[in-house]
């Protein structure tokens, strides 16, 4: 024992005293500093946070967090510790020292592993330490820090740090003493990020929660998993409990690396390498034969041919790196996981779509970048030593070829690794759709994907890879380096540094849409990548420069050599890479920052405060509203333009006459304004497009009751390429317009303000309220949808090229082609919200009707898997809707396909347009009982929406989504509901649950009750649905119908005023009997939720055959206040005991009155229970729901 | 046939350690031996002469060529085999030699075929030549290490320490391989092992703390000393006082008693006996000192 205590105690002083070890702990330091200042709010364009600017810096869960995220890119050092711990003896050959001295086998083991824990511990404490420190540092945000308290920063070492350098640690320990050499090692760390990556990818499908927070190695799954729903206010002030699935995943690991210790302690031989195994010396040496003489002479030699001998040995390099079984073992194991993870790619609902080629793009290349990282940084570090490491570099070295030929050979072999991943990576997404019976094999578009581009990037990665292994000249060093590259380059952007010109390979991301290809993101990528090449080919050189050949190895020395090698054409070359360097530099400087405002987050929040500043004093002033529009849309899509002319009617619908008119145009600087004028003479006052605004004084001011017009000639497009986002609204081919994209509207905007207490704070903001008060006057004469208009009449003139189909709200009137352009004219027949879209594109449209109303379908050819779903949908929405609610108000509906630069269907009149992204790619299989028709559900959905938000406009009120959202919600469920039974409704709303859960834990300002909602998606959809659902299951379904037509009649199409929420709660209220009016106030007004669970149940079976199951449950009903922190209110409530059989089907299921915190009841099932409980099927809202049943002792 | 000419050669490590202080040698074709104790910058010199490292300063020429700049001019002429050098261990003797001739510039097929042949045979390795080098004794590998420097017809041969390690039958091989090269090459060999020299070289120097001690031929070294060394078999306690008295070269234990070499023109104290001078004796002499005064005592006499 005391031999295991030397030993490690060596191990660690050795250790502490190398420099390597310190500059891993003063990066770790320094990021964690970092990282918690940027959350804290120091660094002013940074975007750090712990999901929530409520969430406080030092809480437990922020430290938590960053502890575990931090560590995880420890991994990189854990594996060069780990792994050398036993390595290193017989990297240095003093394995014999060790081996032959009087110690025990499992004391050396045991020793070295010891030691090597205590130095990543001490190196690891440098997060804590850092972050600690961090808090003290200047211009942090006080409101951001909570209390200090020293154990937080303890708990997070023993529940997710310790047990990762054990189990991380463990595995490297034992793969690197087994094989005694660092390649398993670095492989086995790919292994267990693909675990890791694979357990993430299953999460999109919710039933894979408990697989994936076990398979997870770092237990980063299963934390988020036990902390997801976790409050702001729990997160602020809970310790990281050692529970649940967190407690499972550290014990399966910790027992498998235990295992695998046992295995090493046993298997491992302290013998010197070589005369343990099966390799033996040839020792075939048959004494001194008669020397042959050779003829010195015959031994031609010609002139070193290095452009024939490079392919050779370009050839040779690239055969010794993958023809082993380390690479075969990492592409078995991408192979894997890429299958794994396709299972669930694209997910929606738990529901998959069909592998198209641009899916499995996304799937091979997204997620196997870290992957590509770590097989190039390793396999750069293996060539570049391979010589040296093998003892050969002198006898190479002096040989008679230039310096660059060794050099490329290495580069060039380490660039053909991605290439041959890469076609490995497209059969495997070949197989996968073939697979899935999917048969468009589209080649080309793969070649182009992995091929085209991703491999460039991957090559520059190569490049960056040998050049820091050939400049640091010290292998772990170099590793080591790249994962801090990695890691900048990952969180650069958090930091604020945004710009793809200073991120080595970086380039900005595009998207691939069956609709209109790779688009215009082409250009950029590829000047990106010719940019970055150039760079490549001066990292290049310099690489080659110091490239080490020979025995100098001091700075000097090598500085002095690569003067030498500073020859002419290197220094042409040189001159070439930084000319063409600079060239696309200044190309691409001219596309993103002059030819578009280059505006980073931080300076979009800028103009953001500065417009709330400087006109927030226009925010009240009476404004005319817009009664009329008229417009001629001409779309450009070759050349991404778009140009509106036309009229507005205004009218002064106020008491005071209007002497000014604010007008407000989202597109700010990119409007170009040929024309802007109003029936009365006016003066521009105020042109400050910067802030979107343009101020025109009327010569007559419009007095109460007058109208006049605006006519205005406008345009806008995309411009070259920008550095991150771009204009997509008008493409090739499926343009999307919004209106309001050029159209200006009227007045000061509210919704342009910063909302997030956070930032406003940072810009010297008061706190504000995100929303008028649910009674707010002014709020209940506006709605929602557009505060400048009531309802309007709409006409559209839309032109496009001759190969394209236009759409607008309305009715098509008239279609006529005009020099070489066709042009489609609108006319909407009834009033509509100021709220319109213009789209193009070549679609193929499929028609059908409902009654008298045309249903047409405009999609991409090639997406007709759900075309007829959509047309069921909306059959039936039609059906269920104008029964139970009111008429449809409009003569026809249509669904329109766009890109998929947007992931959301939106409802205009009669007109919804529809992503191509979340529908018509779905997968639905009729005969697997987990899919959810979901292109049905969001049919239904924006069907809905016609009547609620285009006949029920809501106030611009807290609450007004919930008349809008909420209520489409709700009609979507009940026509989902009678398709597919309350089953399918019980898995869609546990993802529905899920949603909510995790959209309060990840608040920004505050969390609402229902009925005052200030347009949370995670409350007035998902909050929504599981209400409006447990809401129709408690008073009846044709009741609660009852309350919501009456709300309908009284509301429909008129304003303002515009009804608010409690409206529709008083009719609904007016249908509820009196046992559960307080659901009602549970419901919408305020945040409940209920702790409910069974902690017995048991069944006897009777001699009739009936069972007596007997059932104790505990209740528990808790009140949330906006930032989650909770209190217990009484019970007396009716909640739902039942009992299921084994194909949960409900045996006996009755809502009881709840009112003792634990209650016992007995009930008689005619067949055999299998589970039972409270709340069985979810419908309240609860954390853990898993609970609420138990499984039935049948005794 | 070109000389080697070095002369004023300089090399300090940036530890400070002065590995080479102003070298002059002159070395002409045939077995140039460099002998000198562990430490002495033999492998400093001959890294530097085989284009791996640079010097301070001076410089070296062999014909026209500038070997400290005109690195690939002398690598086209050069073989180099270093004092530790190591293989790839899972490919074979005849794979890595042929490996090595192509990029040392034998592109003819049919002839670097040959010419691995031959090397592989007269280094005596034919028989293994499809064996991986993983499983080579270490004097396999060090004729291998040979073989690969005879690639090429080198004009200039260097052998670091190539005898190191290698048991007696090994190094009686190793020496007849070296024989063999001929005499029109330039071959220097470095080691500490004065027979090494004695039996090889026609020339040599004596190196130590990056001095040139002596140049010359080891057998007119020799007979400078001739009639100079008195050798006594002395008790091992007696040493020190010994030491402290005359100029001692060597001892050398032999059955357990210490035999001393003391140079001096006469007799230097009772009980010396007159030894025949051996370039052992030379070397001991260079190193400890010793030869200056030797040397100068004869110059007197």
């Amino acid at each position: 024992m005391r031999n295991a205590f030397t030993i490690a105690g060596f191990e660690v002083a050795t250790r502490l005293k190398r420099i390597s070890t310190w500059v891993y702990f003063a990066v770790f330091f320094a990021i964690a500093m970092f990282w918690v200042a940027a959350a804290g709010g120091m660094i002013k364009s940074a975007a750090v946070s712990f999901g929530s600017g409520k969430v406080w810096i030092n809480s437990p869960y922020a430290i938590a967090q960053t502890v575990s995220f931090l560590g995880m890119f420890g991994l990189s050092i854990i594996a060069a510790i780990m792994g050398r711990a036993v390595q290193q003896d017989f990297e240095y050959r003093v394995e014999h020292f060790f081996f032959s001295s009087p110690i025990k086998k499992w004391e050396y083991l045991f020793g070295r592993f010891a030691g090597a824990i205590v130095v990543l511990l001490i190196i690891l404490s440098s997060i804590s330490i850092g972050g600690a420190l961090a808090l003290s540092l200047p211009g942090l945000d006080p409101d951001r820090i909570g209390p200090m308290r020293a154990v937080a920063y303890i708990v997070p070492y023993f529940t997710v740090l310790l047990p990762n350098i054990i189990v991380l640690g463990g595995l490297f320990f034992c793969l690197g003493a087994l094989t005694r050499r660092m390649l398993p090692v670095y492989i086995g760390s790919v292994l267990l990020l693909i675990g890791f990556l694979a357990a993430q990818g299953l999460l999109r499908d919710m039933t894979n929660k408990t697989l994936a927070s076990l398979l997870d190695p770092f237990g980063i799954v299963a934390t988020s998993q036990l902390t997801a729903y976790w409050s702001i206010s729990e997160r602020n002030t809970r310790l990281l409990p050692l529970e649940g699935l967190l407690l499972w995943n550290r014990l399966l690991w910790l027992g498998i690396v235990a295992l695998v210790l046992g295995f090493t302690t046993w298997r491992f031989r302290m013998a010197q390498a070589g005369t343990s195994g099966r390799r033996r010396a040839v020792a075939a040496d048959e004494g001194v034969a008669d020397v042959v003489s050779v003829d010195l002479r015959r031994v031609a030699q010609g002139k070193v041919n290095s452009v024939r001998l490079l392919p050779r040995l370009v050839w040779l390099n690239f055969r010794e790196t993958v023809k082993n079984v380390y690479f075969g073992v990492i592409a078995l194991a991408g192979v894997l996981f890429l299958t794994v993870t396709s299972s669930t790619a694209g997910d929606i609902f738990g529901t998959s779509t069909w592998p198209v080629t641009w899916q499995m793009l996304e799937l091979l290349s997204g997620t196997f970048d870290v992957f590509m990282l770590v097989i190039i940084t390793f396999y750069a570090g293996e060539l570049t030593w391979r010589e040296r490491e093998h003892r050969l570099d002198q006898i190479h070295d002096a040989l008679p070829i230039p310096t660059w030929l060794p050099f490329l050979g290495k580069l060039l072999a380490l660039m053909l690794v991605p290439v041959v991943l890469q076609a490995l990576l497209m059969l495997c997404g070949l197989g996968i759709q073939a697979a899935k019976g999917y048969h468009n094999y589209e080649i080309g578009l793969y070649l182009h994907g992995l091929f085209g581009i991703e491999l460039i990037t991957y090559w520059l990665l190569c490049v960056l890879a040998m050049s820091v292994h050939s400049l640091v000249n010290q292998k772990y060093m170099g590793h080591f380096l790249m994962i801090v590259y990695f890691v900048a380059i990952s969180f650069a952007g958090l930091a604020g540094f945004e710009h793809n010109l200073y991120k080595y390979g970086g380039t900005p991301p595009y998207i691939y849409s069956d609709m209109n290809g790779f688009g215009h993101f082409l250009l950029r990528v590829r000047a990106f990548q010719a940019y970055w090449a150039a760079a490549a080919l001066l990292l290049a050189i310099a690489a080659y420069l110091f490239w080490v050949r020979g025995t100098t190895a001091s700075w000097r020395g090598r500085i002095a050599i690569a003067r030498r090698r500073f020859t002419p054409p290197v220094a042409g070359l040189s001159a070439f890479g930084a000319v063409a360097m600079a060239g696309m530099g200044a190309f691409i400087f001219y596309n993103t920052n002059i030819l578009n405002h280059y505006l980073t987050p931080d300076d979009e929040l800028t103009g953001q405060a500065d417009y709330e500043k400087k006109y927030k004093y226009l925010d009240h002033a009476p404004q005319p509203k817009v009664t009329a529009v008229k417009v001629a849309v001409d779309l450009y899509p070759s050349e991404r333009q778009v140009r509106m002319r036309g009229q507005y009617t205004l009218l002064n619908k106020t008491d005071k006459p209007i002497d000014t008119v604010h007008l407000l145009f989202v597109s700010g600087e990119e409007t170009q304004v040929t024309k802007l004028e109003f029936g009365v003479p006016s003066t521009l006052v105020v042109d400050d497009l910067q802030h979107s605004l343009r101020s025109y004084k009327l010569a007559t001011p419009l007095a109460p009751g007058e109208s006049t017009q605006l006519t205005f000639d406008l345009a806008t497009g995309g411009k070259g390429f920008t550095n991150t986002g771009a204009f997509t609204a008008v493409e090739n081919n499926g343009s999307f317009v919004n209106g309001r994209l050029l159209l200006p509207s009227i007045g000061y905007e509210p919704n342009g303000e910063i909302t997030a207490d956070r930032e406003r704070k940072k810009f010297g903001l008061p706190a504000a309220e995100r929303m008028r008060d649910r009674d707010d006057p002014a709020g209940l004469m506006e709605n929602g949808l557009s505060a400048d208009a009531d309802f309007i009449t709409f006409e559209a003139t839309v032109s496009t090229e001759v190969d394209q189909f236009a759409i607008a709200p309305g009715y098509l009137q008239k279609e006529w082609t005009h020099d070489g352009r066709r042009y489609f004219e609108y006319k909407m027949d009834s009033p509509i919200l100021k709220f319109f879209a213009f789209q193009s594109g070549r679609y193929v449209v499929k028609k059908d009707k409902w009654n008298d109303v045309a249903i047409e379908v405009y999609h991409q050819p090639g997406h007709e898997y759900n075309i007829d779903r959509m047309i069921a949908a909306t059959k039936s929405g039609l059906d269920y809707f104008t029964k139970n609610f009111g008429p449809y108000q409009h003569k026809q509906f249509r669904i329109i396909e766009f890109p998929r630069y947007e992931r959301f269907a939106q409802s205009f009149p009669n007109t919804i347009p529809y992503s191509e992204g979340i529908g018509f790619i779905a997968r639905v299989r009729e005969d697997e009982k987990d899919d959810i028709d979901y292109p049905y559900y969001v049919t239904a959905h924006e069907l809905a929406h016609q009547w609620w938000g285009h006949q029920i406009a809501a106030a611009n009120v807290q609450g007004g989504t919930m008349l809008v959202e909420t209520l489409a919600q709700y009609s979507a469920l009940m026509v989902m509901k009678h398709k597919y039974g309350e089953e399918k409704m019980q898995r869609f709303l546990q993802y529905e649950m899920d949603r909510y859960l995790l959209g309060r834990s990840t608040e920004q300002k505050k969390e609402l009750p229902l009925s005052r909602v200030e347009n949370q998606d995670y409350i007035h959809y998902r909050k929504g649905s599981v209400v409006m659902y447990a809401l129709q299951d408690y008073i009846g379904e044709d009741n609660l119908n009852r309350a919501i037509r009456a709300f309908l009649e009284e509301h429909a199409l008129k304003g303002p005023p515009y009804p608010n929420t409690t409206q529709l709660l008083a009719h609904i209220r007016a249908v509820t009997p009196p046992q559960y009016q307080y659901a009602i106030d549970d419901m919408f007004e305020t945040i409940t939720l209920y702790d409910n669970r069974t902690t017995e149940a048991k069944a006897k079976p009777l001699p009739d055959g009936r069972y007596e199951v007997t059932l104790k449950v505990v209740a528990k009903k808790l009140r949330a206040d906006e930032l989650g922190k909770e209190s217990d209110v009484p019970l007396a409530d009716w909640i739902d005991i039942g009992v299921l059989d084994s194909d949960n089907k409900p045996l006996f299921l009755e809502k009881k009155k709840i009112d003792r915190e634990a209650m016992e009841f007995t009930v008689i099932v005619d067949k055999k229970p299998a589970r039972a409980g409270i709340d069985p099927f979810n419908k309240l809202i609860d954390r853990r729901p898993k609970d609420n049943t138990a499984a039935v002792d049948i005794g | 046939m070109s000389v080697l000419e070095i002369s004023g050669l300089s090399k300090t490590y940036p530890n400070g350690v002065q590995a080479l202080a102003d070298v002059s040698l002159t070395i002409r074709p045939g077995m140039f031996g460099l002998l000198g104790p562990n430490g002495a910058g033999k492998s400093t010199l001959m890294r530097t002469l085989a284009t791996l490292q640079d010097a301070d300063a001076g410089s070296a020429r062999m014909g026209d060529v500038d070997v400290l700049r005109d690195k690939d001019a002398v690598r086209r002429s050069l073989g180099y085999l270093p004092q530790d050098f190591g293989v790839y261990p899972k490919v074979s003797a005849e794979q890595l030699l042929d490996h090595l001739a192509r990029l040392k510039g034998l592109n003819d097929t049919g002839v670097r075929r040959d010419v691995v042949a031959t090397l592989l045979r007269q280094t005596n390795l034919y028989d293994v030549r499809k064996k991986a080098l993983g499983g080579f004794s270490g004097g396999m590998r060090q004729r291998f290490g040979i073989a690969q420097a005879l690639l090429g017809d080198p004009k200039l041969i260097i052998v670091d320490e190539p005898t190191a390690g290698l048991d007696p039958e090994e190094r009686v091989r190793f020496h007849n391989l070296l024989a063999d090269i001929g005499e029109n090459v330039i071959v220097i060999l470095s080691t500490h092992i004065v027979s090494d020299v004695s039996d090889l070289c026609a020339q040599m120097a004596i190196i130590n703390k990056g001095r040139v001690l002596l140049t010359g031929e080891p057998l007119a070294l020799t007979r400078r000393l001739e009639g100079r060394v008195w050798q006594k078999a002395i008790a091992r306690s007696d040493l020190d006082a010994l030491k402290s008295r005359l100029p001692v070269i060597s001892t050398r234990l032999v059955s357990g008693r210490t035999l001393v070499n003391v140079v001096g023109a006469d007799v230097p104290a009772d009980g010396f006996v007159p030894v025949e001078a051996t370039l052992e004796d030379v070397y001991f002499a260079a190193i400890s000192g010793g030869l200056d005064a030797a040397v100068a005592d004869t110059q007197a006499a």
